[in-house]
């Protein structure tokens, strides 16, 4: 009844928050710099995808390599040839120029773009299945999929490449890292330029699931914070795990506190403030203080 | 925090303002209106920062200023000049609150913390329609509106004592604690400093200007919904104006203030019947401002320590440190 | 700390120097002195032109410009000068703009913002000098209550409450008494404004109400809400939610198989971006309407140069601006055009003269008859109240309510 659904209800919402976040724990995990325009690639990635489909006759699920790619390269080469400054700069730079650059982002596809909501249909975007007097909508079960997909090759990729280790390395120490003969420029571009490809993904995954405005971003940014900080800074696992916790916290008080859709937004407000206050680690990640 | 000549010309320009309001010329008074506020805003945003606490969310303090002025007028009837009390007292309380709650918390964190303090209250706002009004506002009661040259002239003045205040704890014992606090609590804790007492106090202040420059947006405007008050886009302002004007120094957000309002008129008057484009300016403008004159923010950095802790580790591989003596 | 001595190759002077520089320089050139024209009428269009609300500004402009137009650009034997300003969907800009076009330009007529929020803002501002105003827009009730019984103020758009009264009774007529409405409700202005009275209306149209719920504006997953619809069985699920979220709802409503017969809401079902975003779940939506696209319309009888027939402008309209014009561009075009008739009448912009002609007004207009009157609940001057009843039928609008502009007959949907 209720529980089925809404055991169904959190755990799609928690896979969709997953992938959103998942870029931005690697990138703030391994260069420490919060990148306040990561909503920004994913809106780029929702247009990507609407536009493949909608003037391209491509599926989403099709573009999406190519899109990533994309966005890879492009995180590369901004990492590489202008954010690199940031590394050396205090954090009111850090957190204002990557904010700039989300603004010029936002309003430059506004114009480009217009205003106005865009949404992609694909076929299985309104299917569902009937499990009983529950259901299964397609569209974001596949957008689940996906992100578990990304999760488990972003693992596999941090743990058996050369570069995803040194991206480790890095994480954890640089001094140490640097001393081991690891090229920190490079594998902070690499790494900022996949956490930009996960982002795109996100946006594509999402073209289907809510309205896509130039707009977007923002709002899906301040989630994917209070889930990196529920989480724990520096920890994949940690993200995940306080992905699908805000997901089904949400769906929870939808569900079950009277207006419990209206409170449901300040769910991760209120989360990521008694995270910061009791315990700035989050579930698994290490220290924010100092 | 630099005291200069320029902080000077600063006051003298706020003081020449006064002189224009009674002329009346065309939106003069609305530009100096604006303008006031956002040097309120923005030289509180500057005192947080330049001890190191980053506020994203300033318009959380703005907010909550805005709905202590509303409560004064619409429900206790308080007229015009003690109705900024409760503002100021909410925006001071909200504050402290917020610097007793984070605790130590540094940078990025406490920024993402104020950003959570400002959305969570504006939903907050939207949820309570029996006190706010909702997401449809509230209006002014009737008749409280005072003169609107008693409202300028209020405005500006009030500029001047944000600024004054600002001033006067650059000179005491509070600018040494709060360098040493933003270069390095913990050593500044060995100093004997205090760092949560400190934050706290400042914190505090900062607040209840800013919630000040809220109440007098109330005033003006007539009309109030959670979505207005406790929207980022004035907060961001702020911070672009402070750091076009140069962080840490006193003149600063006064001279920024100027210069964002000034740009976004022009954009407005002259780009506006093309939808769209003064939001990208300012964006533009606040990527060069960062990236080709970092010497403002860099310059009270000169005494860093030569390492910074392990977690944030050192300058990778490859870039040379900043040379304090190179000149632009 | 140390105190620089301020040359000219020292940053830090350089840096306050130049910004101040700046603004000054800024300052100068965006304040224009107004060019001193006596022989014109002046007519303050404030518009939301950027920010959140472009989409409502851009038609209300497009709307003045076609109407100025049709006068050619003289109206009273007086050129007209239209002051465009942009107010950028922001409070704080709407009442400095209000402040400059009353006090400053002493403007006697004023035409806009649209939004409901801009609306509330801009009210205080107006009071200062109280030129005649056309309001086109503004659905929230707040706004009726603060100005409706100003003699100046002239609502050309109909209150939420109108679309209320207009779907009851269009429901009412096709259904009969005694089914059930639950009701879905935005947590925005529209959403909690149009509440009450879509409880009044449709209770006193001999509806049983059930379950009333919130969505969150914005929100991703509204399914929590659906569900609990789905199990309260309505045979009519009002929804009082805007576009964005509007597009969200319909698509989850459709992937949750929801069976509810009827869905209604209000103007947004006919916007083309909408209906784009949705696809097929579309089908068998009921909104309410005072104009769509490829409704037909003859010419008016008496001044068919100003109101020609509804194909003719809207090939007029898509020729210079390529695009398809919306409700609030026709609406716009047609209040406007009433202003100007009564300042042709009146011989003046006199708000006094001009308000009692505007009164006097009964055209034939784009959108129907154009004539004030009073509202039950405190508007002095309202007109365009009267919206059909449409529902979107194999993805073509169908008029069902009232009998003589109807077409079709009401159906309910099926689940898939």
């Amino acid at each position: 009844m209720m529980y089925v659904q809404l055991a169904i209800d959190s755990l799609l919402l928690g896979g969709l928050y997953a992938l959103m976040a998942l870029g931005l724990a690697l990138s703030f995990g391994v260069t420490n710099i919060l990148n306040f325009a990561h909503g920004e690639a994913i809106m780029l990635g929702a247009y990507g995808a609407f536009f493949g489909l909608t003037l391209g006759g491509i599926d989403p699920l099709l573009s999406l390599p190519a899109l990533m790619l994309v966005g890879f390269l492009a995180g590369y080469a901004l990492f590489r040839y202008f954010l690199k400054r940031l590394l050396t700069a205090p954090q009111v730079n850090q957190i204002l120029l990557t904010f700039g650059l989300g603004m010029i982002l936002n309003n430059a596809a506004a114009i480009a773009f217009t205003a106005d909501m865009r949404s992609a249909n694909p076929s299985y975007a309104s299917e569902s299945i009937r499990l009983g007097e529950a259901y299964l909508p397609m569209g974001r079960f596949i957008a689940f999929g996906v992100a578990c997909v990304m999760a488990v090759a972003l693992l596999l990729w941090l743990h058996r490449t050369e570069y995803g280790r040194a991206c480790r390395a890095v994480a954890q120490n640089q001094l140490a890292s640097t001393l081991a003969g690891i090229d920190l420029k490079n594998v902070y571009a690499v790494a900022f330029g996949i956490s930009i490809a996960i982002g795109v993904a996100t946006g594509v995954v999402l073209s289907w699931v809510t309205p896509v405005t130039p707009f977007m971003g923002f709002h899906l940014l301040v989630k994917a914070f209070a889930i990196i900080i529920l989480g724990g800074i520096g920890s994949i696992g940690g993200a995940m795990a306080g992905a699908f916790l805000l997901g089904f916290l949400e769906t929870a008080v939808a569900y079950f506190v009277p207006e419990g859709i209206g409170w449901a937004e300040g769910v991760a407000f209120a989360v990521l403030f008694l995270i910061l206050i009791f315990r700035p680690r989050g579930i698994a990640g290490q220290a924010a203080e100092g | 925090m630099k005291t200069n000549r320029f902080a000077v010309a600063g006051v003298m320009v706020l003081l020449a303002a006064l002189m224009l309001v009674p002329l009346n010329l065309p939106q003069m008074n609305d530009w100096l209106f604006r303008i006031a506020t956002l040097i309120m805003l923005a030289v509180s945003w500057n005192m947080m920062a330049s001890a190191g606490m980053i506020s994203l969310g300033h318009s959380a303090f703005w907010g909550v200023g805005s709905y202590g002025c509303l409560v004064a007028i619409n429900y206790l009837k308080l007229p015009f000049f003690m109705s900024f009390i409760p503002a100021l007292l909410f925006g001071a309380l909200i504050g402290m609150l917020l610097a007793l709650s984070t605790g130590r918390l540094r940078g990025v964190f406490f920024a993402i913390a104020t950003l959570a303090l400002s959305e969570g209250l504006r939903i907050i706002g939207l949820m309570l329609p029996d006190f706010t009004g909702g997401a449809a506002g509230m209006f002014l009661r009737h008749g409280a509106r005072p003169a609107a040259m008693v409202l300028y002239y209020s405005a500006i003045i009030a500029a001047l004592l944000t600024v004054l205040a600002a001033w006067l704890l650059s000179i005491t014992k509070l600018r040494y604690a709060m360098r040493a606090m933003h270069d390095n609590e913990d050593a500044a804790q060995m100093l004997g400093i205090n760092p949560l007492f400190y934050r706290t106090l400042i914190s505090t202040i900062a607040g209840a200007m800013a919630a000040g420059a809220g109440a007098l947006n109330l005033w003006h405007s007539a009309y109030l919904a959670p979505d207005i008050a406790f929207s980022l886009h004035f907060a961001i302002l702020a911070q672009i104006a402070a750091i076009i004007g140069g962080v840490h120094t006193l003149a600063g957000p006064v001279i920024g203030a100027f210069a964002i309002i000034g740009l976004s008129e022009l954009s407005r008057t002259s780009l506006g019947i093309k939808e769209g484009y003064s939001l990208l300016i300012y964006g533009v403008m606040l990527v060069a401002a960062i990236t080709f004159m970092p010497k403002g923010l860099y310059g009270i950095l000169k005494a860093r320590p030569a390492r910074k802790p392990a977690r944030e580790g050192l300058a990778p591989a490859g870039a040379s440190p900043p040379n304090d003596a190179a000149q632009p | 700390m140390q105190l620089t001595k301020p040359t000219l190759h020292n940053a830090a002077f350089l840096k306050p120097g130049l910004s101040l520089a700046l603004g000054c320089l800024l300052f100068a050139s965006a304040y224009v002195p107004a060019r001193a024209a006596d022989d014109t009428i002046k007519i303050g269009v404030p518009m939301e032109l950027s920010g959140r609300f472009v989409a409502f500004g851009t038609s209300g402009k497009r709307g003045v410009e076609m109407a100025v137009d049709a006068f050619k650009g003289r109206v009273a034997n007086k050129k007209i000068e239209i002051l465009l300003r942009d107010v950028q969907s922001d409070a704080q800009v709407t009442v400095q703009v209000l402040n400059d076009l009353i006090a400053q330009k002493k403007v006697n007529l004023l035409i806009g913002p649209i939004s409901s929020a801009m609306v509330s803002a801009a009210i205080p501002a107006w009071r200062q000098g109280k030129p005649i105003w056309i309001s086109h827009g503004s659905t929230t009730p707040r706004t009726e209550e603060e100005v409706g019984a100003e003699p100046r103020f002239f609502h050309t758009f109909p209150y939420s409450y109108h679309y209320q009264a207009a779907m009851s009774a269009g429901l009412k007529q096709a259904l009969g008494s005694g089914k059930t409405a639950a009701i879905l409700y935005a947590d925005d202005a529209y959403g909690r404004a149009a509440l009450p009275a879509a409880k009044k209306y449709f209770s006193e149209a001999g509806f049983k109400l059930g379950v009333e719920e919130l969505v969150r504006s914005g929100a991703a997953d509204m399914n929590p809400v659906l569900q609990k619809i789905r199990f309260s069985k309505p045979d009519v699920l009002i929804n009082l939610v805007q576009t964005s979220d509007l597009a969200t709802l319909a698509k989850q409503i459709r992937i949750a198989g929801l069976e509810t017969p009827y869905l209604t809401d209000g103007v947004d079902i006919f916007i083309e971006e909408w209906q784009k975003a949705v696809g097929d779940a579309q089908e068998g939506w009921i909104g309410v309407a005072g104009y769509f696209p490829g409704l037909t319309r003859p010419a008016s009888k008496d001044r068919p140069d100003l109101f020609p027939s509804l194909a003719e402008w809207e090939a007029k309209f898509r020729q210079r601006y390529n695009a398809a014009p919306a409700y609030l561009d026709v609406g716009a075009y047609s209040a406007t055009i009433m202003l100007l008739l009564a300042v042709d009448k009146a011989g003046s912009d006199d708000p006094e003269k001009v308000a009692i002609e505007l009164k006097k007004l009964d055209v034939q207009t784009l959108l129907g008859r154009g004539h004030f009157t009073p509202t039950p609940s405190g508007t002095m001057n309202q007109a365009f109240q009267d919206l059909m009843v449409v529902q979107r039928q194999g993805g073509k609008n169908v008029i069902v309510y009232p009998n003589d502009l109807a077409n079709g007959k009401l159906i309910p949907r099926t689940a898939k």
